[in-house]
């Protein structure tokens, strides 16, 4: 079953200059529920566009973007946001906690977001299992990088999301602690059945997912679509 | 070291800075232009303000004098003129008092005479309009538009012969009552709302009254120092070797008066710097602030901590350069053109060049204040820019975020909001700071203003819209007053409500028990001979119907009861008064009850249905002259005052000798023409109304208000402006995080909550403080520099619920309003930017 499926997505930008630039011409990607799928491509390449539209950060300027079966490039500005925190977790490269909320205030953000009490057991669960009980009332600035992309995949994994969207998640960790956040991520997506695509440069790092989509100028060289073509 | 010539690298880099950042500059150059503006035109407004009620205040007493010597010898003007210490002194003597001119009683209106010295230097500052001369020839006279208007002449002209009856008032003979063809040779306006006139020297010869005369003659002194100890005047006394009965008339209280004034003044201008200081210091340490990051970066180049400095300080000093001139013309026009301007609008007969003269220093303060401003303002911000390390400036957030742990799991849009209101503690101390120094000023202003508005006053100190006086009283006492007359005047469609109040003679046989203590202490005051208590008291108790001891029989309505027990400090109940079981009593120049309070009193009245029985009365009060609602009085026994149903019980017919009404629409003119059309034609009445008293203070009113508001609104824009300032930069600085809580799922709709919170978070902390510290400190301000007597504390709770709403819409607004503009870029852009 598909978490994630776009069809000939573009998106073109238009430089002072006046010139077009193709920052994804045409992405056939689906992505299937549990998978852990990564991205890559040189810097240009167009993966952290990809994952901004994938999100619903951003929106295309044409093509189809499905999520869990509903087309989110059709969807206004508050439809979208409610979207995110129902289907989406993100994880940045530069964590973006909340500088004045303690781990598990920032964990449960999401959750609470959508009016919804937070199942303390499950968030007591994650965050068990991302090691961080005896930083649960700790502030991000108490925190080592380590620890708040820790957080930050705590957040994402929260709110029980269809897919969570990691933009180099250890863009910003040094070697160590990036293997150790990189196998929490795996462990995760294994424990909680999450599907997980994340975005990486590195090709060490790629090579710990279970598929690997390559970017290259706005195009997949490799990886890209696994559904049935003739659906 | 060879000394490196980076200056104009640095002037480039900074012009280049400049250039860049030309909206922030543009913000930053409008809060020094209106903290320069504000404090130029607080100072030079105020200034007026004061000036003008110090004015009205002046014209309020009717003459200009610090101290006054009674009964004063040629011997006494003499020496006190040549004292070094004194700057004029001018003789005042009451010598005559009009009594009819055709049939119209004017109430009485008495006759002074100034000399040169006096009319000059002291009467004439205090007139508000002086039209003719000075009276020179014996039948010349000068008299008060308010006689004028109480004889019925609406247009008077120099020259026009005035037939009047009128009493001299020389001492030890009866009230003859002579008539004489007076020339009106001049009138004049002034606020005493007393019925008076000035006769010539030759008429005061003439008349034989003495300045040692007893109350008549009074010797005004001018100090050249004008605040005075009781020291002073102590000395003074002896320098001047005064009799027996003669007194210094002086304010003891004069030093401690003046003090509070000053400390009240300095206070509020204290605030109206503080808040405009913190408006600068704000705008620039925000602005600074959010440019850690580049700084940090030029710094990464090569840039030293000092070169730094230089270049924020270099930008400061353009934006100086462009905001406190700016300031200073506009402060200048608004004193100069759009007040008077506007006073003119509202008077027509408003001298332009007379309102806010330019005061040369005003504007200096305000821009030596805010070059100080900016340089202390600049110093702090530049410091942090100059000391931060370029990676600690790259990540520079200026949030001090708790480093210790918090036990606390809540995630409510209100306590994301409560937290982003005291995110940065000293940011939210400098705003609720400045917001609530701008709203306490406002506050404090509003109470001072109300507290000089002059409808303010009169509702104070007149309890009735207009008075209607039966001038025949203690005379031939004509029934002017019927109940035919009293039903019209009810029955006038613009009138709410009337009373009366009846007087008679009334008795009152000597009492020990009751009176004792009251005559003792009356008798050892200086209106009473020394050593004539006993024979003056052997006579009240062999023949206490004699003229000097009776006393007044006051009735007064259920209306009225209100006023008096109001006065009484609501002491009285009403069914025991009513019945005529209780009496108030009316004490004159003793302090105190004297003992009187819950004492019966005995008295008789000569024109009662028994006029040989003695009733009897428990006094359940003692009031001030003030209490009295009746005019005339009788004797030196205490007055008393009952229930109308008493007053009828025991004289059968009352005899009304005033009526006061309440108008449904105060200050109405229709009303008043209406009811002064009812006495039409009836000489013997004297009216006073508010509307009256407000007309003849309507040009300082209306100046008084102009400039009053003017202030208000300065402080209002200030208060308002260092709000929306401060929110606009909190809001923009942290748009990276409002973007980062959109891409985890909050709505643009609970970002507008959780920001209108904060908002609303704001102006009930401010507005809470600033009521908690701004009623106690206009409280304080009022009491210091509260110019007339009688004239309450009030808060004008109208226009202060108004400015508290105005504050509440914009807090809750302004957060809102930003955070959409800031919503024109897409999440992604907006995710990228610094917080």
């Amino acid at each position: 079953m598909d978490i994630l499926e776009t069809r000939n997505l573009k998106k073109y930008y238009k430089t002072g200059d006046g010139i077009i630039v193709k920052a994804l011409d045409g992405i056939d990607i689906s992505i299937k529920k549990g998978e852990f799928l990564a991205i890559t491509g040189t810097s240009g390449s167009g993966k952290t566009t990809l994952l901004h539209m994938l999100g619903g950060l951003d929106t295309p300027t044409s093509g189809s973007i499905y999520v869990d079966g509903k087309d989110i490039s059709k969807m206004g500005k508050d439809e979208l946001a409610i979207f995110r925190r129902r289907k989406i977790g993100f994880v940045f490269q530069n964590y973006n906690l909340l500088p004045l909320m303690n781990v598990y205030e920032n964990i449960v953000l999401p959750v609470r977001l959508d009016g919804i009490r937070p199942d303390k057991i499950f968030v007591d669960k994650i965050i068990n299992a991302l090691g961080l009980t005896e930083k649960k009332y700790s502030m991000p600035c108490q925190l080592s990088g380590g620890q708040q992309q820790r957080v930050a995949l705590a957040r994402a994994l929260a709110a029980k999301p269809s897919i969570i969207l990691a933009d180099e998640p250890t863009g910003n960790l040094d070697s160590r602690t990036s293997l150790d956040v990189l196998g929490l991520i795996k462990t995760c997506a294994l424990q909680f059945s999450q599907t997980i695509a994340m975005i990486t440069h590195n090709e060490e790092i790629a090579q710990m997912a279970g598929r690997i989509i390559r970017l290259e100028d706005g195009r997949i060289y490799g990886g890209g679509c696994t559904y049935d073509e003739n659906k | 070291m060879m000394k490196i010539n980076n200056k104009p690298v640095i002037n480039k880099i900074a012009l280049t800075t400049y250039k860049a950042n030309k909206k922030r500059n543009l913000l930053i150059i409008f809060a020094i232009f209106l903290s320069t503006f504000l404090i130029a035109s607080i100072i030079s407004v105020g200034t007026s303000y004061w000036k003008t009620t110090m004015e009205r205040q002046l014209y309020t007493s009717g003459i200009d004098y610090d101290i006054a010597l009674t009964e004063p010898e040629d011997a006494q003007i003499q020496k006190a003129r040549s004292i070094e210490e004194i700057k004029y002194a001018g003789l005042l003597v009451k010598c005559a008092v009009i009594e009819k001119y055709q049939q119209k009683m004017p109430g009485k209106t008495r006759l002074y005479w100034a000399d040169n010295t006096c009319f000059d230097k002291m009467v004439l500052p205090a007139l508000e309009t002086f039209t003719g001369t000075y009276p020179e020839k014996e039948n010349e006279i000068l008299l008060s538009s308010r006689t004028l208007q109480n004889m019925g002449i609406k247009k008077p002209h120099k020259g026009m012969k005035l037939e009047l009856s009128y009493y001299t008032l020389e001492e030890g003979t009866d009230e003859e009552i002579l008539e004489k063809e007076f020339i009106l040779c001049g009138w004049y306006n002034d606020y005493t709302g007393k019925s008076k006139g000035y006769i010539s020297e030759k008429f005061y010869k003439k008349s034989n009254v003495k300045p040692t005369d007893f109350t008549q003659g009074s010797l005004k002194i001018k100090l050249k120092q004008p605040l005075y100890t009781e020291k002073d005047i102590l000395s003074l006394q002896n320098t001047l070797n005064l009799s027996n009965r003669q007194i210094i008339e002086a304010d003891a209280s004069i030093i401690s008066y003046f003090i509070k004034i000053t400390a009240g003044l300095a206070g509020i201008l204290f605030m109206v710097f503080a808040s405009s200081y913190l408006f600068i210091y704000n705008t620039l340490y925000i602005s600074v602030t959010r440019d850690i990051r580049y700084y940090g970066q030029l710094k990464t180049i090569g840039m030293t901590s000092v070169q730094l400095k230089k270049l924020i300080n270099k930008q400061a000093f353009w934006n100086a350069l462009a905001g406190i001139p700016a300031g200073l013309v506009v402060a200048i026009m608004l004193s100069k053109i759009i007040i008077p301007e506007i006073i003119s609008i509202i008077d027509y007969s408003f001298n332009k060049n007379n309102t806010v003269p330019v005061n040369i220093w005003s504007f200096l303060i305000a821009g030596i204040f805010a070059i100080a401003a900016i340089k202390a303002s600049s110093h702090k911000p530049a410091r942090i820019a100059a000391d931060c390390s370029p990676v600690e400036a790259l990540i520079y957030t200026g949030i001090s975020a708790k480093r210790k742990n918090r036990k606390r799991e809540s995630t409510s849009i209100f306590s994301m909001a409560m937290q982003n209101i005291f995110r940065n503690k000293k940011q939210a101390f400098i705003i609720f700071l400045s917001f609530v120094t701008a709203i306490s000023v406002y506050l404090c202003t509003s109470i001072y203003i109300r507290a000089n508005d002059a409808k303010y006053i009169l509702n104070e100190v007149l309890d009735y819209d207009i008075r209607f006086q039966n001038e025949t009283t203690l005379e031939e006492e004509k029934p002017i007053f019927t109940k035919e007359k009293i039903k019209q005047l009810e029955k006038l469609p613009g009138i709410k409500s009337v009373r009366t109040v009846s007087s008679k003679e009334v008795i009152i046989p000597y009492q020990e028990e009751t009176l004792g203590k009251y005559f003792k202490e009356l008798y050892s005051t200086r209106y009473f001979p020394a050593g004539s208590y006993e024979s003056d008291m052997a006579e009240y108790k062999k023949n206490p119907g004699n003229g000097i001891f009776t006393s007044r029989f006051i009735g007064i309505d259920e209306a009225g009861f209100e006023y008096l027990n109001k006065s009484v400090g609501n002491t009285l109940d009403r069914n025991d008064f009513e019945a005529g079981r209780t009496a108030v009593a009316i004490r004159t120049f003793t302090e105190g009850d004297s003992g009187m309070t819950g004492k019966t009193i005995n008295f008789r009245l000569p024109g009662g249905l028994n006029p040989e029985k003695e009733y009897s009365v428990k006094i359940a009060a003692v009031a001030s002259i003030q209490s009295n609602p009746a005019f005339f009085a009788g004797g030196i026994a205490p007055e008393i005052i009952v229930s109308e149903k008493f007053a009828e019980k025991l004289l059968g017919e009352t005899y009304i000798e005033a009526v006061m009404a309440e108008y449904k629409e105060p200050y109405n003119k229709e009303t008043e023409n209406a009811a002064l059309s009812v006495f039409n034609g009836i000489t013997e009445t004297s009216s006073e109304s508010r509307l009256c008293n407000y007309n003849e203070m309507k040009t300082t009113e209306n100046k008084s208000k102009v400039l009053g508001n003017s202030i208000s609104i300065i402080m209002a824009i200030l208060a308002i402006f260092n709000y929306l300032d401060m929110m606009a930069s909190n809001v923009h600085n942290r748009s990276k995080e409002l973007a980062t809580l959109e891409s985890i799922g909050m709505t643009s709709k609970q970002a507008k909550r959780m920001l209108g919170t904060e908002g609303l978070g704001y102006a009930i902390i401010s507005v809470t403080i600033s009521l908690a510290a701004g009623i106690p400190l206009s409280y304080a301000v009022f009491n210091a520099i509260n110019l007339y007597a009688g004239v309450s504390y009030s808060i004008p709770l109208g226009r202060n619920i108004i400015f508290f709403a105005i504050i509440t819409i914009i807090c809750v607004t302004v957060p809102v309003i930003v955070y959409k503009k800031t919503q024109n870029q897409g999440l992604t852009s907006r995710m990228g930017e610094n917080f």
